[in-house]
């Protein structure tokens, strides 16, 4: 077994490891991140991630529900520090999962990536707590300043693979016609798949609007009627540069970008993303701050931020964005969403959201976003019906969910669902911190 | 270097005394006091006394930018209430009775107005009363400025004379215009004699900052009737209305108050009436049922927020820290109400517009 195994392995204890093990591991991963483009491109099938915030079992919790690293091909979308009580053990097992298995798993940055949000929020203060110096935080905070700003889904299929039982194996499938490739699975304590649903299923949308020749194919529909055969994402220039992808074949489904935030308004492309100069501290205005602190609202255009950094932008912006840049979906995560996941603006974005019961305060479920891969016309879907799902939060989130209605559009998603790990399975002392109130 | 928690620390276990569960009620009040002194520090807030109420011993912590944001809105929002109670009309004495107060500030903040006729009084369990007294007594600014305030008062006293006495051995103050009792609120019923130097004849604003929630509802619901029927009798020359306020949380049914329920117990806080009260709906109605029948009015904090700070202060606040908690706040500030009622009958010999309550009528109200 290496020392990097090693070390994963006392990591997936929640054992924080040397510091000087940190430094080694911070530096290898620096130079694995400082060859990744600003927008990383990765192949579906490959699952989506929000927000972890250092809640550690959480992130166990994740594993689970999704399978493990390298098995499963993973996308991180940031905002891995803070809040919770186990950044430092979160982000280092992430980070040497990365070293382990470059190619299985992509890190991009979020906006508590940063030195000056995380002496706010928890991280700074925690490295303190742990090792006594600031040492380790500083390793940290200087591999946050290599992390890829976003990524590019690339191949991802309009329906999506058989989904797995709770110990891994694939369960007993059968063929559905690829009408609706929305599954939503939900996922109790445990690992037990609770309820399974897909979109027609939940009666939310009307099934003659989803032949698949109904689907907008934004590839051979471009701009001004021109054809689209570049990379989705280059602006099929014909200019590939940066992406290790080019002979890919244009892809029917389009792409996926996946960013911590949103749009900025000195971004119009995914190419001008790619001439950012992102090796350094997130900047508190302009494109890059942009990206990793913005969010979509129900309004035209753009707006200023609550936040304080970053823009607001209206459905037309995300619209006009995954028109230009032949993509059918914008992943994001940064806002808190109680029911895990939340789709605007006729799909074509989507907030994923990975912290369960985030804080130990707001009382939301999680989700992971998995793309399948684009070999398959058909739809596999397991063949378990609809388990008794005995959780109260599942129940008000299936009907939440079934009551909402959305026009489809975009590659096949499947959404699981899950709670926070067991409070007897996070192992805490029993002088527990607690999440503060106004008392 | 002090190294900030952020979290508050859990005290104690389930089947704890009722002097324990009393102990932990009380250390409420030091979890909000640095709170306080976080906003204050951080600039949302200007108090120069906190700070003197904190123990030197304590945790100087950096609360995070959502709870900073909720303390400043607490503060404001109680502090716009109050303010309206004293402003209307302008002449003549106030009376404002600040229930399980605490280390609270707000005497000294308002005493800083000379031209303000005010009787002040706090109500709190002796060892919180004591623990306030000695930090009165070891910071002369606060003394002074008791002494002050007392000389406005009683003209032609002997000036050489400190212008307040302590019975340190009860944990109790007392001066002409600033009283702190030692009081266990549970002890308050109807029929409860009105302790010493509460006058019933004059127009009288209760505050109840995070307080009744702890006690039972019929303990609660007591101490109102406690009140209504021992004030707000008019009298021939006087409107001597009055009044409560309350902040406290609400909203214990969803999968947030649930959660909050659950962390508050671990560490033996328990929300006696939450459930009673859960709604502002419910929290009118307490006050109509109650007694405060002249008028009533509940909004979130969230809605208050939004609605009962002015542009330019919210600009100015907004400037302070990044708020990342955008979600998170909104949640947390729709799970705390700020509630009040009052009663007030014209006086025999006054005009309507002469009433002390009727200010109340008009702050911003959330459509429920």
């Amino acid at each position: 077994m290496s020392d990097l195994d090693r070390a994963i392995e006392q990591l997936r204890q929640c054992r924080p490891i040397p510091e000087l093990q940190v430094r080694e591991i911070c530096f290898k991963a620096r130079e694995i991140l400082i060859e990744e483009a600003n927008v990383q491109i990765v192949d579906a099938p490959v699952t989506i991630c929000g927000d972890i915030h250092g809640q550690f079992h959480d992130l166990m919790e994740l594993f689970r529900v999704g399978g493990d690293c390298p098995d499963t091909n993973y996308l991180f979308m940031g905002d891995f520090v803070d809040r919770g009580f186990y950044s430092l053990e979160s982000f280092l097992l992430l980070l040497c999962l990365k070293v382990r298995y470059p190619d299985r798993i992509t890190l991009i940055r979020g906006n508590h990536e940063s030195r000056q949000i995380t002496t706010v929020y928890g991280f700074y203060d925690e490295c303190i707590r742990k090792y006594g110096s600031a040492n380790v935080w500083r390793y940290c905070c200087d591999v946050f300043d290599y992390l890829a700003l976003g990524a590019l889904v690339i191949g991802a299929g309009s329906s999506v693979q058989p989904t797995r039982s709770a110990d891994g194996e694939d369960t007993e499938t059968k063929v559905r016609e690829a009408e609706d490739e929305v599954e939503i699975e939900v996922i109790g304590l445990g690992g037990v798949v609770t309820r399974q649903m897909s979109r027609r299923d939940a009666g939310m949308i009307n099934s003659t609007n989803l032949t698949p020749s109904a689907l907008p194919h934004l590839s051979s529909s471009g701009p001004a009627g021109a054809l689209l055969t570049g990379v989705p994402g280059t602006g099929a220039s014909g200019n590939s540069r940066g992406t290790a992808n080019a002979n890919t074949p244009a892809n029917t489904g389009g792409a996926v970008l996946c960013v911590h935030g949103g749009l900025s308004p000195l971004i119009d492309s995914v190419d001008k993303i790619r001439l950012l100069d992102r090796k350094q501290e997130v900047p508190h205005d302009g494109a890059m701050c942009d990206l990793l602190w913005s969010d979509p609202e129900e309004i035209d255009g753009w707006g200023l931020s609550p936040r304080g950094a970053g823009f607001l932008f209206g459905a037309d912006i995300v619209k006009q964005f995954n028109h230009l840049n032949n993509l059918t979906l914008i992943a994001r995560a940064h806002q808190l969403v109680m029911e895990g996941f939340k789709e605007m603006f006729d799909s074509s974005i989507v907030t994923v959201w990975s912290a369960p019961n985030y804080c130990y305060r707001c009382g939301n479920v999680a989700a992971i976003l998995e793309l399948g891969e684009d070999n398959s016309n058909a739809v596999l879907r397991s063949g378990g019906e609809e388990v008794l799902f005995n959780r109260e939060n599942t129940r008000r989130l299936a009907s939440t969910y079934m009551g909402g209605s959305m026009k489809r559009g975009g590659p096949g998603r499947r959404y699981r669902v899950f709670e926070a790990a067991a409070q007897d399975s996070r192992g805490m002392p029993s002088k527990k911190p607690m999440p503060y109130y106004f008392l | 270097m002090a190294i900030p928690t952020r979290f508050a620390t859990p005290s104690m276990a389930a089947g704890a005394s009722s002097a324990e569960k009393d102990r932990t009620v009380q250390q409420t009040d030091m979890d909000a006091l640095v709170s306080r002194c976080s906003a204050i520090q951080t600039g949302y807030l200007t108090d120069p006394y906190a700070e003197m109420f904190l123990d030197i011993s304590a945790l100087r912590d950096r609360r995070y930018p959502l709870i900073n944001r909720g303390t400043y809105i607490r503060t404001t929002a109680l502090d716009q209430v109050v303010e309206r109670f004293l402003s209307r009309p302008s002449q003549g004495k106030k009376q404002i009775v600040s229930l399980g107060a605490g280390s609270d500030t707000r005497f000294f903040r308002l005493a800083a107005d000379k031209s303000l006729q005010l009787l002040y009084h706090e109500f709190d369990f002796p060892q919180v009363t004591t623990r306030k007294i000695t930090a009165i007594q070891r910071h002369k600014e606060l003394a002074a400025i008791i002494t002050e305030s007392g000389k406005a008062d009683s003209l032609g006293n002997d000036t050489s004379t400190p212008g307040y006495q302590v019975d340190i051995r009860t944990g109790s103050l007392r001066s002409p215009c600033y009283y702190i009792h030692p009081i266990d609120l549970r002890t308050l019923k109807p029929g409860t004699p009105l302790p010493t130097g509460i006058d019933p004849t004059l127009p009288t604003l209760f505050i109840s900052e995070c307080c009744l929630i702890y006690l039972s509802p019929n303990e609660a619901d007591d101490i109102f009737r406690w009140i209504t029927g021992s004030f707000g009798q008019a009298s021939e020359s006087t409107s001597n209305g009055v009044g409560i306020v309350l902040y406290e949380p609400i909203g214990g049914d969803d999968s947030f108050g649930r959660v909050m329920i659950k962390n508050l117990s671990q560490r033996g806080i328990v929300l006696r009436t939450l459930q009673r009260y859960s709604t502002l709906e419910r929290q009118k109605e307490r006050m109509r049922a109650l007694g405060f029948t002249t008028g009533m009015g509940a909004c979130d904090v969230n809605f208050i927020h939004d609605e009962w700070i002015d542009s330019k202060e919210k600009e100015r606040i907004d400037k302070l820290e990044l708020l990342d908690e955008r979600e998170e706040w909104v949640l947390l500030a729709k799970h705390y109400c700020i509630a009040w009622g009052w009663v007030e009958r014209h006086a025999a010999s006054s005009q309507a517009d002469g009433l002390t309550f009727q200010n109340w009528s008009q702050f911003p109200l959330q459509q429920s």
